[in-house]
């Protein structure tokens, strides 16, 4: 074997030797802390006298997306040193605090987004049950965020139950349930870091944007039976166009004055369901209950004003259909009879001359 | 003898100059609602303030229009009826044969060109075109104005229908001005580069013999030439 064909060899032998090394060092360590932090009732006492639990479970560490390569220090950098530097803290929410930017070393492009996000501005507020990243993804027994994918919402229902609930007996919610890996759960609409206050305009006006993800997707809609039309149709009508094209749109503000309807308004949110169940906001039979919402002196027949994201056609719609036909003939006829008798005039003016 | 005849009273000038105003104004409001996707439509609805001040824009020169619209009418029903105007806009059977001898001259089947009265067949079209059009357009966006008071008299489904016709109607009576109307009062030859007999009220004696020899032969028909009051046509 020539030297130049052995240190390839040679480096691939030292890298993965360094990462067992790694590797034993962190179970070294990771031992050593288990001494003191495995022990059960293994606590400490901020200034106020709350008490703060310090056990650790090791075997929840092991089994953790971190158990394989990382040390405690990694996330309680300073702690390395037994006596620990003494810490002063008021309160048991102030202890935990001091913990809650410690993913941002290497997840720094979540760390980023969740800034923008209404979690950390609600904690800018001073509201301290806002969540941080431990909040959602588990300290030392964090797993992989979406697996399965009831995870996701199980994990939002821990702080918005109502919610939740009102999600699980959705159409979408349900289907997820039953393991449809083609319905959105909670970040998926809101998005996982960088969420926005969803009750703030400027949020809310996108939501045909948010619904036409998937309602325009044919292949997904294929699955169901689903019209891809459904977006279009709603963009091209009076709601539609002033969702597009409103002012108002814009700001930030919340309340009653934002523009409207949007799908959500007579679809529903987190309650939405077939078109066609019993309770269906957009059933026929309830649907001037719906459109009385905003309109309260609507009449029984108004909304038939809306032809239900259908095109027009000779069996859907056949009066507005018939008109739409005529136009299509009339038109070109009247302004080519025109036309010609413009251009018929010009050629008679060059043959006078 | 005068060179030139008065061809529009004032009202008439008046009920021109305000037609076309609220035209360009209804066009600039609506096409923009029409076309929504488009980005010159995008654009002029930004320049406007947004779609609800062009819908209310469009709202309030629509209603400008049906005033203008009815005052004409009732105007015209009530000097014709009293006989202080001839109803010079009524189609004949004459502006059919006109038509037919106007296309035979154009087609070089015949040499004589026809004689026209006060309005010739292509005016009559256009003004009933335009009067028949716009009233089709005041009621469908009557209609697209209060849906909700219509549909406690009317199905729904006339909303979409009178969606449907407005926006076409509009787009027509759009091209047709675009096309014929800029033609006759612009591109023509004989008028070249501006009719403006309907901004100064006035015609050339050369134009009456040439495009109204009827009229020209009633006014100055018999030995003294009588003046036709302008103020009572229709």
């Amino acid at each position: 074997m020539s030297p130049s064909s052995a240190a390839p060899l040679f480096l691939a032998f030292a890298l993965l030797a360094g990462g067992a090394v790694a590797q034993d060092a962190a179970e070294e360590e990771t031992t050593f802390c288990l001494g003191c932090h495995g022990e059960p009732d293994f606590t400490t006492v901020p200034e106020n006298g709350d008490t703060v639990r310090l056990t650790v479970d090791g075997k929840a560490i092991a089994a953790s997306v971190h158990g394989q390569g990382l040390k405690c220090t990694d996330c309680h950098p300073g702690m390395g040193d037994v006596p620990h530097p003494e810490r002063h803290v008021k309160n048991a929410a102030e202890f935990h605090a001091g913990f809650r930017d410690a993913c941002k070393t290497c997840h720094f492009d979540k760390y980023a987004l969740s800034v923008d996000g209404v979690h950390a501005k609600q904690l800018a507020k001073g509201n301290e049950a806002a969540p941080g990243c431990l909040d959602c993804h588990g300290a030392h027994d964090v797993a992989a965020a979406s697996t399965p994918r009831t995870r996701i919402s199980d994990t939002c229902a821990g702080c918005h139950p109502d919610v939740a609930d009102t999600y699980l007996k959705s159409v979408h919610g349900k289907a997820m349930a039953e393991g449809n890996p083609d319905v959105p759960v909670c970040i998926d609409c809101h998005r996982a870091h960088d969420i926005s206050d969803p009750r703030v305009t400027s949020w809310i006006v996108k939501t045909p944007e948010l619904c036409a993800r998937c309602h325009t997707d044919k292949a997904k809609m294929a699955r169901y039976g689903l019209s891809t039309n459904v977006v279009q149709s709603y963009l091209s009508d009076f709601h539609g166009v002033t969702a597009k094209t409103s002012r108002a749109l814009r700001s930030d503000a919340t309340g009653e004055s934002r523009v409207t309807a949007l799908c959500i308004d007579c679809h529903g949110v987190h309650d939405i369901t077939t078109t066609d169940a019993a309770n269906s906001p957009v059933l026929r039979a309830n649907l001037v209950k719906t459109c009385r919402k905003c309109h309260p002196e609507a009449s029984e027949t108004f909304p038939d004003a809306w032809l239900s994201h259908y095109e027009p056609s000779w069996s859907r719609a056949p009066m507005v259909y018939a008109v739409k036909v005529f136009y299509v003939i009339f038109i070109p006829f009247i302004i080519g009879g025109l036309v010609l008798q413009v251009l018929l005039h010009l050629w008679r003016v060059v043959v006078n001359r | 003898m005068s060179a030139t005849f008065v061809r529009f009273s004032l009202r008439q000038r008046v009920e021109h100059a305000l037609v076309m105003s609220l035209f360009i104004i209804l066009a600039a409001t609506g096409f923009p609602q029409k076309f929504s996707d488009a980005g010159w439509a995008r654009g002029m609805l930004a320049l406007m303030g947004g779609v609800e001040a062009a819908r209310w824009l469009h709202r309030f020169a629509g209603l400008a229009f049906a005033l203008l619209a009815l005052v004409h009418i009732a105007t015209a029903v009530a000097l014709v009826t009293t006989g202080r105007s001839r109803p010079s806009m009524i189609p004949s059977r004459k502006d059919f044969a006109d038509a037919i001898q106007t296309l035979r001259y154009y087609l070089g089947a015949s040499d004589r060109q026809a004689k026209f009265d006060r309005f010739d067949y292509r005016q009559k079209f256009e003004y009933w075109g335009l009067l028949m059009g716009g009233l089709l357009m005041v009621a469908t966006g009557l209609i697209l104005y209060v849906p909700l008071v219509v549909t406690r008299f009317l199905p729904g489904v006339m909303i979409p229908v009178a969606k449907v016709a407005h926006s076409n109607e509009g787009l027509m009576a759009f091209l047709v001005v675009i096309t014929w109307h800029i033609y006759n009062a612009h591109l023509n030859p004989d008028v070249f580069p501006f009719d403006f007999a309907i901004f100064t009220g006035k015609i050339s004696r050369h134009r009456m013999e040439s495009e109204h020899p009827l009229e020209l032969d009633r006014l100055i028909g018999g030995a003294a030439p009588p003046r036709k009051d302008p103020e009572n046509d229709a």
